[in-house]
């Protein structure tokens, strides 16, 4: 081992020593890969931005719809054929129905309180149905003790904790039954309930009861949330509880909180515990060895059958509205407002900007003064976003409006304000760069026919400049529809109807993205359109930048010459 | 005639060119007068030097210098993981990369440049926040490190540009010469061209911390919002912290306008946007000093 790491300082040091060129070589290799790295690295980075906020992000659109799914887009939108859309939700409550009778059979065995006031209930019809037979004096009376022995031995059964016990309670209620009294009244409920009751007998622990009603109310709330509320039950208020798991996806999400249960486990003695899945079919403390035993297992196997899942393409998730946290529903009003915010940002933006540009190139020297325009162009750029916000706020919602009469609210037309001073000095340095390329020759030319300079400047300037000018739109455009942080307290909203004027808040897609991320609780439930919504922007932004850059390139060859 | 409407015409031009000059000063004014009743009515010793930012409480106190300290924490953080990986791919672009490779990256760099923040700040919560939670064990993955390390990413774009330029400025004589005497790739650019071109990446550098410090939602999202702390050691970047930006941008939303903390949120505007254009002042003067130098042209 020695000899080995001697060897190898020799060599190291023989490599230094002898040559010295070696190690520069090697230096100059070790420079030149990192920077090949580097380079590689940004691309990394942007695949593991882009990659995982696209495709999860596509989630909203393209996914495997079920049933309930196009149950809501009937309700909501009337999207799709409502026979079939019938056809289906009886198909599956069918079958579903099943589902729930055995869930209530088990819970009717957990449940004693209730089945005791049904008992006190019986007898109190049997005494109702005596007097509707006349039966009155010794006769009732007689008739009513015997009844209410039943009740009593009955009641005496559902309380008892032993499954021995309680099956001899249950057949002495039961031995009642050929009492030719009791046939055809209400009384015989009291057998009918005794061997539902002693079927359950049988597969409890009666001495754990109450164990079960804690683990059965969470498996009861994840199957609401699977497959919404039941058909007999009323409709929820809030459109988000009417409906089930409309994707596959969530639906298997639920599916899991259905059959697996979190328990806290102790590894060690005096360890910490430990939070652990466990199955809930399999568990002692869960269902195992009773009659709800199999019913997760028939559930997993039949859950497909019970929603449909389907291929669906919502493309209308770009146009549609969204209930409240984004539940359901897509980006429509969000799209609406990015692009009213950036168009009317533009529309201010614009003309000063390219205004400003043909006077820095073809008016102005090299005095004080656009010095002074220059230095403020640049400050301009560099002004944080998030004073711009404060600026918005400041001049335009709290100064400026109430002097012209606009309420002194945060609005469409004092964000996109805000914007277009934030994309002025983006759109200034593109135009002037554009304005700058155009080959001097053209203009000599024209001015040569004897234009003036206004002339050639509107003729033949400014078209040959027209693409650098576009592409340089089209980026403050991108910038535009990106930037949060000015729009946040001048004109952005996280919640709202659609606006119907620009002295009304709008949403929009970047404080949209922001406020799924961090502000909306019940959108972390839907993760899919938290996704959706940054992936619209980033899609958009991308789209935008794309275009931009084919239109340089293009403006790039034809300055080449080829 | 025409002279009179050619005069007319340049005013008209001109002052609508006055257009950025104006909006520079109105955000001036604007942001500072909003702020003077706080100025006013809190000592501003205390503001600039105390960590004890409690406006809510009935006695609210507005120490800031754990946030500003936050803001040029985070900013340095990005820095130190951004100027060498921005300068050795500006390095790439300028003297390694064939023509048709500068094509392509180009773009590249542009689009990671265009990805709103937002959308950064998205990736720092729900994608890096929880995988540093899981895989480093930190208490919270919303922390300094997140946070450096998207404010990295979004000032490398800016670094890697403006120094291109100015290595790109570095006339090809001297890189020939350089070579000329024996010296290998990275000797040149060691010793000769990053040094001739050291303006210019002094401006870029500047001009991405500007980046990291103006940023807002990425350190909104990702910083924590831990207003009072200052990491200690300094050299923990998993703590939380909060930033000016981060701090005015969670706040303005509930203050009722007027109020001592609204006026002591645009006072943290006023710092920064001081604080902004004196770095923006620096860096014009790097740029003008390599147009004389070199006589190039650098945007």
């Amino acid at each position: 081992m020695n000899k080995a790491l001697q060897s190898f300082w020799e060599t190291m040091l023989g490599v230094w020593g002898r040559s010295a060129l070696a190690t520069r070589q090697i230096f100059n290799k070790v420079f030149t890969s990192s920077a090949h790295l580097s380079v590689a690295l940004l691309v990394v980075v942007l695949l593991i931005f882009l990659v995982p906020m696209i495709r999860r992000g596509s989630t909203a659109v393209v996914f495997r719809g079920t049933n309930e799914f196009r149950e809501l887009q009937w309700d909501l939108h009337t999207r799709g054929d409502p026979d079939d859309v019938q056809a289906e939700t009886r198909q599956v409550e069918a079958l579903r129905a099943t589902f729930y009778e055995r869930i209530d059979h088990f819970k009717r065995g957990i449940d004693i309180n209730a089945r005791v006031d049904e008992a006190r209930q019986i007898y109190r019809r049997y005494g109702e149905e005596l007097d509707q037979k006349d039966v009155t004096g010794q006769d009732k009376q007689t008739l009513r003790s015997r009844c209410r022995t039943v009740r009593n031995q009955f009641v005496e059964a559902l309380e008892q904790t032993d499954a021995d016990a309680a099956l001899e309670m249950l057949d002495r209620v039961l031995a009642y039954r050929s009492d030719p009294d009791f046939r055809g009244t209400v009384v015989e409920e009291y057998f009918r309930q005794a061997l539902d009751y002693k079927d359950i007998v049988t597969s409890i622990d009666l001495s754990r009861r109450e164990k079960y009603a804690g683990p059965l109310e969470e498996v009861q709330n994840a199957l609401v949330l699977l497959f919404g509320p039941r058909p007999d039950e009323p409709l929820p208020a809030l459109t988000q509880n009417r409906y089930g798991a409309t994707r596959w996806d969530m639906a298997q999400r639920n599916l899991h909180t259905i059959v697996y249960a979190t328990e806290w486990v102790s590894q060690e003695e005096g360890q910490p515990l430990i939070k652990k899945e466990v199955r809930r079919d399999q568990s002692e403390s869960q269902f195992k060895g009773t009659t709800l035993e199999s019913w997760f297992g028939d559930l997993e196997a039949n859950v497909e059958a019970m929603l449909k899942p389907r291929w669906t393409l919502y493309w209308q998730y770009f146009i549609d509205d969204s209930t409240p946290g984004h539940y359901f529903g897509g980006v429509g009003p969000e799209i609406i407002g990015t692009l009213l915010l950036t168009l009317l940002a533009m529309a201010f933006a614009v003309p000063l900007g390219v205004v400003s540009a043909a006077y820095l190139v073809e008016c102005a020297g090299d005095n004080v003064v656009v010095k002074i325009i220059r230095t403020s162009v640049n400050t301009l750029a560099g002004v944080p976003s998030i004073v711009f916000g404060l600026f918005g706020l400041a001049f335009y919602i709290l100064y400026l409006f109430p002097k012209i009469g606009l309420p002194s609210q945060k609005c469409i037309l004092s964000a996109s304000l805000t914007l277009a001073v934030l994309v002025l000095p983006v759109i200034i340095r593109a135009s002037e760069e554009a304005i700058k390329s155009v080959p001097q020759t053209y203009k000599e030319a024209s001015l040569a026919l004897g234009a003036g300079r206004f002339r050639t400047f509107v003729t033949v300037t400014l078209p040959a400049a027209l693409p650098g000018i576009l592409t340089g739109i089209i980026l403050s455009v991108s910038r535009a529809a990106g930037e949060t942080a000015p729009i946040m307290f001048t004109g952005a909203a996280a919640l709202g109807p659609i606006p119907e004027s620009i002295t009304e808040p709008t949403r929009a897609l970047s404080y949209g993205g922001y406020d799924l991320a961090v502000g909306d609780r019940l959108a972390m439930l839907v993760p899919h359109k938290q996704y959706g919504m940054v992936m619209t922007l980033i899609t958009l932004i991308l789209l935008l930048n794309i275009i931009a850059i084919y239109i340089r390139s293009r403006m790039a060859k034809k300055l080449r010459g080829y | 005639m025409g002279y009179l409407t050619a005069h007319a015409g340049r005013i008209v031009l001109f002052s609508i060119t006055c257009a950025s000059v104006v909006a520079v000063l109105l955000i001036f004014v604007f942001v500072i007068k909003e702020s003077i009743g706080f100025f006013t009515s809190y000592p501003v010793g205390d503001f600039l030097t105390k960590k004890s930012w409690y406006p809510q409480a009935d006695n609210p106190e507005f120490g800031a210098l754990g946030i500003i300290v936050g803001s040029v924490y985070v900013a340095i953080g990005a820095l130190v993981i951004a100027v060498p990986i921005g300068l050795l791919a500006a390095v790439f672009l300028s003297d390694i990369a064939p023509f048709k490779v500068q094509q392509i990256f180009k773009p590249i760099i542009e689009i990671l440049a265009a990805i709103p923040s937002v959308a950064y700040g998205f990736f720092a919560v729900l994608v890096v926040a929880p995988y540093m939670q899981d895989t480093f064990g930190f208490p919270a993955g919303t922390n300094a490190m997140n946070a450096s390390i998207i404010l990295a990413v979004m000032a490398l774009p800016t670094i890697i540009s403006v120094s291109e330029d100015s290595l790109s400025a570095v006339g090809r004589e001297i890189r020939e010469a350089a070579y000329g005497l024996g010296s290998t790739r990275a000797e040149t650019m060691i010793k000769v061209v990053i040094p001739a071109a050291h303006s210019g990446i002094i401006a870029g550098i500047i001009l991405g911390m500007m980046r990291a410090i103006g940023e807002t939602m990425v350190v909104l999202m990702a910083s924590g919002k831990a207003y009072n702390h200052i990491p200690s050691p300094w050299w923990d970047l998993s703590q939380q912290i909060s930033t000016i930006t981060a701090n005015i941008a969670s706040d303005m939303g509930e203050v009722p306008h007027g109020s001592q903390h609204y006026g002591a949120l645009f006072a943290l505007g006023v710092i920064l946007f001081v604080f902004t254009f004196l770095l923006n002042l620096v860096s014009e003067y790097f740029l003008s000093r390599i147009k004389r130098s070199t006589g190039a042209a650098v945007k």
